[in-house]
Protein backbone atom coordinates (compact mmCIF):
# COMPACT_ATOMS: atom_id res chain seq x y z
CA UNK A 1 0.00 0.00 0.00
CA UNK A 2 1.56 3.11 -1.13
CA UNK A 3 1.26 5.97 1.03
CA UNK A 4 -0.12 8.92 -0.64
CA UNK A 5 3.39 11.91 0.08
CA UNK A 6 0.52 14.63 1.37
CA UNK A 7 -1.14 12.81 4.13
CA UNK A 8 -0.16 12.76 7.22
CA UNK A 9 1.67 9.60 9.29
CA UNK A 10 1.47 9.44 12.88
CA UNK A 11 4.98 9.03 14.46
CA UNK A 12 4.18 9.55 18.11
CA UNK A 13 1.24 8.88 20.48
CA UNK A 14 -0.57 11.23 22.92
CA UNK A 15 0.65 9.31 25.65
CA UNK A 16 4.46 9.65 24.30
CA UNK A 17 4.08 12.92 23.79
CA UNK A 18 2.69 13.62 27.27
CA UNK A 19 5.24 11.92 28.48
CA UNK A 20 7.62 14.01 26.82
CA UNK A 21 6.09 17.24 27.86
CA UNK A 22 6.29 15.91 31.54
CA UNK A 23 9.95 14.76 30.65
CA UNK A 24 11.02 18.17 29.32
CA UNK A 25 9.25 20.35 31.70
CA UNK A 26 10.52 18.63 34.99
CA UNK A 27 14.08 18.31 33.21
CA UNK A 28 14.40 22.20 32.02
CA UNK A 29 12.71 22.84 36.03
CA UNK A 30 15.09 20.69 37.89
CA UNK A 31 18.56 22.12 35.63
CA UNK A 32 17.57 25.32 36.06
CA UNK A 33 17.07 24.76 40.36
CA UNK A 34 19.77 22.60 39.89
CA UNK A 35 21.89 25.40 38.39
CA UNK A 36 20.17 27.44 41.33
CA UNK A 37 21.81 25.61 43.89
CA UNK A 38 25.22 24.70 42.24
CA UNK A 39 26.10 28.46 41.91
CA UNK A 40 23.99 30.16 44.68
CA UNK A 41 21.75 32.18 42.55
CA UNK A 42 19.24 33.79 44.80
CA UNK A 43 17.82 36.10 41.50
CA UNK A 44 16.87 32.41 40.35
CA UNK A 45 16.10 31.08 43.78
CA UNK A 46 13.54 33.88 44.28
CA UNK A 47 11.60 32.53 40.99
CA UNK A 48 11.12 29.44 42.88
CA UNK A 49 10.17 30.95 46.53
CA UNK A 50 13.43 30.92 47.96
CA UNK A 51 15.98 27.93 48.75
CA UNK A 52 13.50 26.31 50.78
CA UNK A 53 10.71 26.03 48.31
CA UNK A 54 13.11 25.20 45.42
CA UNK A 55 14.25 22.38 47.11
CA UNK A 56 10.63 20.58 47.51
CA UNK A 57 10.40 21.67 44.09
CA UNK A 58 13.81 20.14 42.61
CA UNK A 59 12.76 16.96 44.67
CA UNK A 60 9.31 16.26 43.44
CA UNK A 61 10.35 17.43 39.97
CA UNK A 62 12.99 14.72 40.58
CA UNK A 63 9.60 12.52 41.28
CA UNK A 64 8.16 13.57 37.80
CA UNK A 65 11.27 12.76 35.78
CA UNK A 66 11.70 9.60 37.49
CA UNK A 67 7.91 8.47 36.44
CA UNK A 68 8.59 10.16 32.91
CA UNK A 69 11.97 8.35 32.25
CA UNK A 70 10.68 4.83 33.42
CA UNK A 71 7.53 5.37 30.98
CA UNK A 72 9.63 6.10 28.05
CA UNK A 73 11.46 2.88 28.46
CA UNK A 74 8.62 0.66 26.57
CA UNK A 75 7.62 3.54 24.45
CA UNK A 76 11.59 4.09 22.97
CA UNK A 77 14.11 1.38 24.60
CA UNK A 78 13.61 -1.23 21.99
CA UNK A 79 14.03 0.39 18.78
CA UNK A 80 16.97 2.80 20.55
CA UNK A 81 19.16 -0.50 20.88
CA UNK A 82 18.78 -1.93 17.16
CA UNK A 83 21.53 -0.61 15.70
CA UNK A 84 22.27 -2.30 11.89
CA UNK A 85 25.55 -1.06 8.98
CA UNK A 86 23.59 1.91 8.10
CA UNK A 87 23.35 3.49 12.07
CA UNK A 88 27.52 3.04 11.24
CA UNK A 89 27.41 4.85 8.16
CA UNK A 90 25.44 7.62 9.84
CA UNK A 91 27.57 8.31 12.54
CA UNK A 92 30.74 8.34 9.63
CA UNK A 93 29.15 11.47 7.79
CA UNK A 94 27.76 12.56 11.48
CA UNK A 95 24.44 12.49 10.45
CA UNK A 96 25.03 15.21 7.74
CA UNK A 97 24.77 17.65 10.35
CA UNK A 98 28.77 19.06 9.53
CA UNK A 99 27.72 19.16 5.61
CA UNK A 100 24.28 19.36 3.76
CA UNK A 101 26.13 18.12 0.55
CA UNK A 102 26.89 13.80 2.21
CA UNK A 103 24.61 11.66 1.59
CA UNK A 104 22.72 10.41 4.66
CA UNK A 105 22.07 6.72 4.94
CA UNK A 106 18.43 5.68 5.15
CA UNK A 107 17.06 5.64 8.90
CA UNK A 108 14.27 3.50 10.10
CA UNK A 109 11.31 5.65 12.69
CA UNK A 110 14.48 7.14 14.85
CA UNK A 111 17.85 8.00 13.81
CA UNK A 112 21.40 6.78 15.20
CA UNK A 113 21.74 10.13 16.68
CA UNK A 114 18.50 10.08 18.40
CA UNK A 115 18.70 6.57 19.75
CA UNK A 116 22.10 7.49 20.66
CA UNK A 117 20.82 10.83 22.38
CA UNK A 118 17.90 8.40 24.01
CA UNK A 119 20.88 5.83 26.09
CA UNK A 120 22.58 8.87 26.96
CA UNK A 121 19.65 10.40 28.79
CA UNK A 122 18.44 7.29 30.10
CA UNK A 123 21.82 6.45 31.36
CA UNK A 124 22.66 9.83 32.66
CA UNK A 125 18.97 10.16 34.08
CA UNK A 126 19.19 6.99 35.25
CA UNK A 127 22.35 7.89 37.40
CA UNK A 128 20.81 11.47 38.63
CA UNK A 129 17.74 9.89 39.86
CA UNK A 130 19.69 7.41 42.10
CA UNK A 131 21.80 9.58 43.31
CA UNK A 132 19.50 12.08 43.80
CA UNK A 133 17.08 9.80 45.78
CA UNK A 134 19.97 8.84 47.88
CA UNK A 135 20.84 12.12 48.74
CA UNK A 136 16.97 12.85 49.61
CA UNK A 137 16.42 10.29 51.73
CA UNK A 138 19.65 9.36 53.13
CA UNK A 139 21.40 12.16 54.12
CA UNK A 140 23.05 11.01 57.42
CA UNK A 141 25.79 8.54 55.88
CA UNK A 142 28.26 10.53 55.03
CA UNK A 143 30.14 8.56 52.60
CA UNK A 144 26.97 7.53 50.78
CA UNK A 145 26.20 11.32 50.46
CA UNK A 146 29.63 12.34 48.94
CA UNK A 147 29.80 9.54 46.64
CA UNK A 148 25.96 10.64 45.18
CA UNK A 149 26.50 13.99 45.31
CA UNK A 150 29.39 13.07 42.97
CA UNK A 151 27.35 10.74 40.70
CA UNK A 152 24.81 13.66 40.70
CA UNK A 153 26.98 16.52 39.74
CA UNK A 154 28.99 14.21 36.62
CA UNK A 155 25.68 13.15 35.49
CA UNK A 156 24.56 16.66 35.35
CA UNK A 157 27.20 18.05 33.58
CA UNK A 158 26.24 15.44 30.69
CA UNK A 159 22.63 16.74 30.97
CA UNK A 160 23.56 19.91 31.08
CA UNK A 161 25.32 19.44 27.54
CA UNK A 162 22.66 17.06 26.47
CA UNK A 163 19.84 19.32 26.71
CA UNK A 164 20.70 22.52 24.70
CA UNK A 165 22.24 20.38 21.77
CA UNK A 166 18.53 18.48 22.02
CA UNK A 167 16.49 21.45 21.71
CA UNK A 168 18.70 22.81 19.42
CA UNK A 169 18.74 19.93 16.62
CA UNK A 170 14.99 19.51 17.79
CA UNK A 171 13.51 22.75 17.74
CA UNK A 172 15.69 24.68 15.46
CA UNK A 173 18.42 22.64 13.27
CA UNK A 174 15.74 20.46 11.69
CA UNK A 175 12.00 22.26 10.41
CA UNK A 176 9.17 20.28 10.81
CA UNK A 177 10.47 18.75 13.92
CA UNK A 178 8.51 20.59 16.95
CA UNK A 179 5.59 19.56 15.39
CA UNK A 180 5.20 15.87 16.66
CA UNK A 181 5.91 17.20 20.03
CA UNK A 182 2.72 19.13 19.48
CA UNK A 183 0.38 16.92 17.35
CA UNK A 184 2.74 13.49 16.93
CA UNK A 185 2.07 13.38 12.88
CA UNK A 186 4.27 14.07 10.43
CA UNK A 187 3.27 14.55 6.75
CA UNK A 188 4.58 11.38 4.51
CA UNK A 189 6.91 13.16 2.30
CA UNK A 190 8.72 14.16 5.44
CA UNK A 191 8.94 11.48 6.85
CA UNK A 192 9.93 9.31 3.92
CA UNK A 193 12.74 11.77 3.46
CA UNK A 194 13.74 11.34 7.18
CA UNK A 195 13.07 7.58 8.27
CA UNK A 196 12.67 6.26 4.56
CA UNK A 197 12.99 2.53 5.85
CA UNK A 198 9.75 3.49 8.57
CA UNK A 199 7.71 4.11 5.57
CA UNK A 200 8.94 1.69 3.52
CA UNK A 201 8.00 -1.02 6.28
CA UNK A 202 4.93 0.84 6.58
CA UNK A 203 3.96 0.17 2.98
CA UNK A 204 4.99 -3.38 3.26
CA UNK A 205 2.44 -4.04 5.89
CA UNK A 206 5.23 -4.83 8.46
CA UNK A 207 5.36 -1.46 10.36
CA UNK A 208 2.64 -0.40 12.42
CA UNK A 209 1.84 3.27 12.68
CA UNK B 1 38.41 41.00 59.22
CA UNK B 2 41.12 39.54 62.09
CA UNK B 3 40.20 35.94 63.44
CA UNK B 4 39.54 35.21 66.47
CA UNK B 5 40.07 31.63 67.94
CA UNK B 6 39.32 29.88 70.73
CA UNK B 7 42.63 28.01 72.70
CA UNK B 8 42.47 25.58 74.85
CA UNK B 9 44.36 23.28 76.49
CA UNK B 10 43.78 19.56 77.43
CA UNK B 11 46.35 19.33 80.09
CA UNK B 12 44.56 22.50 82.24
CA UNK B 13 40.87 20.52 81.39
CA UNK B 14 39.91 19.05 84.82
CA UNK B 15 36.83 17.68 82.83
CA UNK B 16 34.22 19.32 84.98
CA UNK B 17 32.39 19.97 81.60
CA UNK B 18 31.00 23.14 82.98
CA UNK B 19 31.81 24.50 79.01
CA UNK B 20 28.72 21.98 78.26
CA UNK B 21 26.42 23.47 80.83
CA UNK B 22 27.32 27.15 80.11
CA UNK B 23 26.98 26.50 75.95
CA UNK B 24 23.38 24.70 76.81
CA UNK B 25 22.42 27.46 79.42
CA UNK B 26 23.46 30.37 76.65
CA UNK B 27 22.12 28.74 73.78
CA UNK B 28 19.13 28.16 75.69
CA UNK B 29 19.06 24.28 74.36
CA UNK B 30 17.43 21.62 76.59
CA UNK B 31 18.87 18.41 78.35
CA UNK B 32 19.22 15.20 76.24
CA UNK B 33 18.64 11.56 77.91
CA UNK B 34 21.74 10.04 77.35
CA UNK B 35 23.48 6.85 78.27
CA UNK B 36 25.93 4.63 79.00
CA UNK B 37 28.08 3.77 76.00
CA UNK B 38 31.83 2.62 77.72
CA UNK B 39 33.32 5.80 78.76
CA UNK B 40 32.45 9.06 80.92
CA UNK B 41 31.67 11.50 77.61
CA UNK B 42 28.37 12.69 78.23
CA UNK B 43 26.21 13.17 76.10
CA UNK B 44 28.30 10.24 74.12
CA UNK B 45 27.84 12.60 70.79
CA UNK B 46 27.02 16.12 69.59
CA UNK B 47 23.77 17.17 68.79
CA UNK B 48 21.38 19.37 67.62
CA UNK B 49 20.96 20.69 70.75
CA UNK B 50 24.15 19.72 72.54
CA UNK B 51 27.31 22.20 70.68
CA UNK B 52 30.12 21.30 72.55
CA UNK B 53 31.26 17.90 74.57
CA UNK B 54 34.08 16.72 76.16
CA UNK B 55 35.39 13.88 74.99
CA UNK B 56 37.15 11.52 77.77
CA UNK B 57 39.67 9.49 76.95
CA UNK B 58 41.76 6.52 78.70
CA UNK B 59 45.26 5.96 77.95
CA UNK B 60 48.11 3.89 79.40
CA UNK B 61 50.53 5.17 81.23
CA UNK B 62 53.74 4.18 82.68
CA UNK B 63 54.12 6.75 86.17
CA UNK B 64 50.33 5.97 87.03
CA UNK B 65 47.65 3.56 86.52
CA UNK B 66 46.16 5.10 83.41
CA UNK B 67 46.10 8.76 81.85
CA UNK B 68 42.88 10.04 81.42
CA UNK B 69 42.58 13.03 78.35
CA UNK B 70 39.93 15.53 78.34
CA UNK B 71 39.31 17.46 75.06
CA UNK B 72 36.89 19.72 74.97
CA UNK B 73 35.08 19.55 71.42
CA UNK B 74 33.18 21.83 69.03
CA UNK B 75 33.12 23.22 65.63
CA UNK B 76 36.58 24.01 64.59
CA UNK B 77 35.46 27.12 62.70
CA UNK B 78 37.94 26.42 59.76
CA UNK B 79 39.40 29.24 57.23
CA UNK B 80 38.58 27.00 54.22
CA UNK B 81 35.20 25.85 55.66
CA UNK B 82 34.44 22.40 53.92
CA UNK B 83 30.84 23.04 55.02
CA UNK B 84 30.84 26.36 53.52
CA UNK B 85 32.26 24.96 50.10
CA UNK B 86 29.65 22.04 49.79
CA UNK B 87 26.69 24.17 50.89
CA UNK B 88 23.95 25.03 48.56
CA UNK B 89 22.22 28.22 49.28
CA UNK B 90 23.89 31.04 50.05
CA UNK B 91 23.59 32.81 53.45
CA UNK B 92 22.50 29.42 55.57
CA UNK B 93 26.21 29.00 56.16
CA UNK B 94 28.18 32.47 57.05
CA UNK B 95 31.82 34.02 58.82
CA UNK B 96 30.88 36.24 61.96
CA UNK B 97 32.84 39.15 62.71
CA UNK B 98 35.50 36.77 64.34
CA UNK B 99 36.16 34.87 60.92
CA UNK B 100 33.73 31.98 62.99
CA UNK B 101 31.34 29.69 61.09
CA UNK B 102 27.72 30.36 62.14
CA UNK B 103 24.09 28.95 60.95
CA UNK B 104 21.22 30.21 59.51
CA UNK B 105 18.05 28.14 60.31
CA UNK B 106 15.78 30.72 58.38
CA UNK B 107 18.45 29.97 55.46
CA UNK B 108 19.10 26.18 55.99
CA UNK B 109 17.25 23.52 53.51
CA UNK B 110 18.38 20.62 55.72
CA UNK B 111 19.96 18.87 52.82
CA UNK B 112 22.69 17.64 55.14
CA UNK B 113 25.51 18.05 52.79
CA UNK B 114 27.79 20.14 55.37
CA UNK B 115 28.09 17.00 57.05
CA UNK B 116 29.64 14.95 54.26
CA UNK B 117 31.98 18.70 54.17
CA UNK B 118 33.22 19.19 57.29
CA UNK B 119 36.67 17.32 58.17
CA UNK B 120 36.10 17.44 61.57
CA UNK B 121 32.46 15.19 62.01
CA UNK B 122 30.90 18.05 63.54
CA UNK B 123 27.49 19.16 62.00
CA UNK B 124 24.32 18.06 63.79
CA UNK B 125 20.64 18.80 62.58
CA UNK B 126 17.82 19.89 64.92
CA UNK B 127 14.09 18.08 65.16
CA UNK B 128 12.91 20.51 62.39
CA UNK B 129 15.83 19.05 60.33
CA UNK B 130 17.83 22.61 60.13
CA UNK B 131 21.74 22.70 60.88
CA UNK B 132 22.40 23.59 64.49
CA UNK B 133 25.71 24.38 65.56
CA UNK B 134 28.47 26.07 67.66
CA UNK B 135 28.70 29.67 66.59
CA UNK B 136 31.65 31.19 68.87
CA UNK B 137 28.63 32.47 70.47
CA UNK B 138 28.92 35.13 68.24
CA UNK B 139 26.06 37.27 69.75
CA UNK B 140 28.28 37.17 72.72
CA UNK B 141 31.99 38.10 71.17
CA UNK B 142 30.47 41.11 68.76
CA UNK B 143 29.21 42.59 71.89
CA UNK B 144 32.92 41.95 73.08
CA UNK B 145 32.21 39.09 75.55
CA UNK B 146 33.85 35.65 75.63
CA UNK B 147 32.17 32.63 74.41
CA UNK B 148 29.92 31.58 76.66
CA UNK B 149 32.37 28.10 77.45
CA UNK B 150 35.92 30.21 77.56
CA UNK B 151 33.88 32.55 80.08
CA UNK B 152 32.52 29.83 82.77
CA UNK B 153 35.88 27.24 82.08
CA UNK B 154 37.44 27.29 86.10
CA UNK B 155 41.11 26.26 85.09
CA UNK B 156 40.99 28.57 82.37
CA UNK B 157 41.54 25.93 80.26
CA UNK B 158 39.63 27.46 77.29
CA UNK B 159 40.28 31.40 76.29
CA UNK B 160 39.67 33.55 73.84
CA UNK B 161 40.96 36.37 71.85
CA UNK B 162 43.23 37.19 69.00
CA UNK B 163 44.78 34.40 67.19
CA UNK B 164 48.21 36.08 67.73
CA UNK B 165 47.83 37.00 71.47
CA UNK B 166 46.32 33.08 71.90
CA UNK B 167 49.24 31.65 69.89
CA UNK B 168 51.76 33.56 72.16
CA UNK B 169 50.40 32.44 75.27
CA UNK B 170 50.40 28.66 74.04
CA UNK B 171 54.18 29.30 73.18
CA UNK B 172 54.55 30.96 76.60
CA UNK B 173 53.39 27.89 78.36
CA UNK B 174 55.92 25.56 76.66
CA UNK B 175 54.11 24.25 73.25
CA UNK B 176 55.65 24.80 70.31
CA UNK B 177 53.27 23.48 68.15
CA UNK B 178 50.11 24.34 68.09
CA UNK B 179 46.67 22.55 66.69
CA UNK B 180 44.95 24.53 64.25
CA UNK B 181 47.78 27.46 63.41
CA UNK B 182 47.81 26.57 59.49
CA UNK B 183 45.50 23.38 59.51
CA UNK B 184 43.01 24.40 56.86
CA UNK B 185 43.86 27.90 56.69
CA UNK B 186 43.83 28.30 60.73
CA UNK B 187 41.41 27.16 62.67
CA UNK B 188 38.92 29.17 65.28
CA UNK B 189 40.12 26.56 67.48
CA UNK B 190 43.31 25.71 68.39
CA UNK B 191 44.58 23.49 70.75
CA UNK B 192 47.48 23.45 72.61
CA UNK B 193 48.05 19.49 72.28
CA UNK B 194 50.88 17.90 74.43
CA UNK B 195 50.86 14.50 72.26
CA UNK B 196 50.28 13.65 68.81
CA UNK B 197 46.65 14.90 67.72
CA UNK B 198 45.82 11.37 66.95
CA UNK B 199 45.98 10.80 70.46
CA UNK B 200 43.37 13.29 71.29
CA UNK B 201 41.24 11.95 68.63
CA UNK B 202 42.49 14.70 65.65
CA UNK B 203 43.99 14.03 62.24
CA UNK B 204 47.28 14.62 61.92
CA UNK B 205 46.54 16.81 58.45
CA UNK B 206 42.76 17.35 58.61
CA UNK B 207 41.65 18.05 55.00
CA UNK B 208 38.38 18.68 53.38
CA UNK B 209 37.04 14.93 51.31
CA UNK B 210 38.96 15.01 47.91
CA UNK B 211 35.52 14.52 46.01
CA UNK B 212 34.45 18.44 47.38
CA UNK B 213 37.67 19.74 46.20
CA UNK B 214 37.92 18.09 42.89
CA UNK B 215 33.93 19.04 42.02
CA UNK B 216 34.22 22.84 43.34
CA UNK B 217 37.61 23.48 41.63
CA UNK B 218 37.54 21.75 38.44
CA UNK B 219 34.40 20.15 37.46
CA UNK B 220 31.81 22.65 38.42
CA UNK B 221 33.39 25.14 35.47
CA UNK B 222 32.42 21.99 33.28
CA UNK B 223 28.87 22.69 33.83
CA UNK B 224 28.76 26.06 32.74
CA UNK B 225 31.08 25.09 29.76
CA UNK B 226 27.85 22.34 29.39
CA UNK B 227 25.14 25.13 28.79
CA UNK B 228 27.76 27.89 27.10
CA UNK B 229 29.55 25.99 24.70
CA UNK B 230 26.80 24.47 23.52
CA UNK B 231 24.75 27.56 22.79
CA UNK B 232 27.75 28.82 21.44
CA UNK B 233 28.53 26.01 18.81
CA UNK B 234 24.70 25.51 18.18
CA UNK B 235 24.87 29.01 17.07
CA UNK B 236 28.52 28.80 15.18
CA UNK B 237 26.36 25.58 13.13
CA UNK B 238 22.95 27.80 12.41
CA UNK B 239 25.01 30.14 10.65
CA UNK B 240 28.09 28.11 8.98
CA UNK B 241 26.52 25.40 8.31
CA UNK B 242 22.50 25.90 8.67
CA UNK B 243 19.23 23.73 9.18
CA UNK B 244 18.04 20.41 7.85
CA UNK B 245 15.42 21.84 5.26
CA UNK B 246 13.15 19.51 4.49
CA UNK B 247 10.96 20.67 1.19
CA UNK B 248 7.70 19.21 0.53
CA UNK B 249 8.16 17.14 -3.04
CA UNK B 250 6.89 19.33 -6.18
CA UNK B 251 4.55 16.57 -7.89
CA UNK B 252 1.88 17.27 -9.99
CA UNK B 253 0.76 20.91 -8.13
CA UNK B 254 0.57 19.65 -4.99
CA UNK B 255 -1.51 22.37 -2.99
CA UNK B 256 0.61 23.06 0.43
CA UNK B 257 -3.49 23.07 1.25
CA UNK B 258 -3.93 19.23 1.52
CA UNK B 259 -1.32 18.57 4.31
CA UNK B 260 -3.56 21.16 6.55
CA UNK B 261 -6.76 19.72 5.28
CA UNK B 262 -5.58 16.13 5.99
CA UNK B 263 -4.25 17.22 9.71
CA UNK B 264 -7.54 18.41 10.39
CA UNK B 265 -9.22 15.49 9.32
CA UNK B 266 -7.45 13.40 11.57
CA UNK B 267 -7.88 15.66 14.70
Amino acid sequence: MKLNDFDMIRKETPLAILTHWALAVSCILLTISGFAFLYKLEVVAMFFGGFNVMKHIHNWMGVVFTISLAMTIPMWFRECIAFDEDDKKWIMVAGGYLSHKVAIPPMHKLNTGQKLAYLGVLGMGGGIIVSGFIIWLYPSSQTLMLLAHMLHNLCFIGIAIFIPVHVYLGAIANPGTMRIMIYGTVPVWWARKKSPKWIQEVEEGKATH
Amino acid sequence: MSKKSLLIIPEMCTGCRACQVACKSWNQLPAEKTSMKGDFSQPPDLSGTTFNKVRFTEMPSEKDSFRWLFVSQRCMHCEEAGCMKICPTPGALYRTKDGGVAANKEKCIGCHLCLAGCPFNVPRYGADGKLAKCSQCSDRTENGLPPACAKTCPPGAITFGDRDSMLARARKMGYEKVYGQNELGGLGVLFAFKDAPKVYGYDDKPSINEMVILWHKYLKPASWFGIGGVAIASALHYFAVGPHKADPPKQEGAPKKEAEEVKKDEA
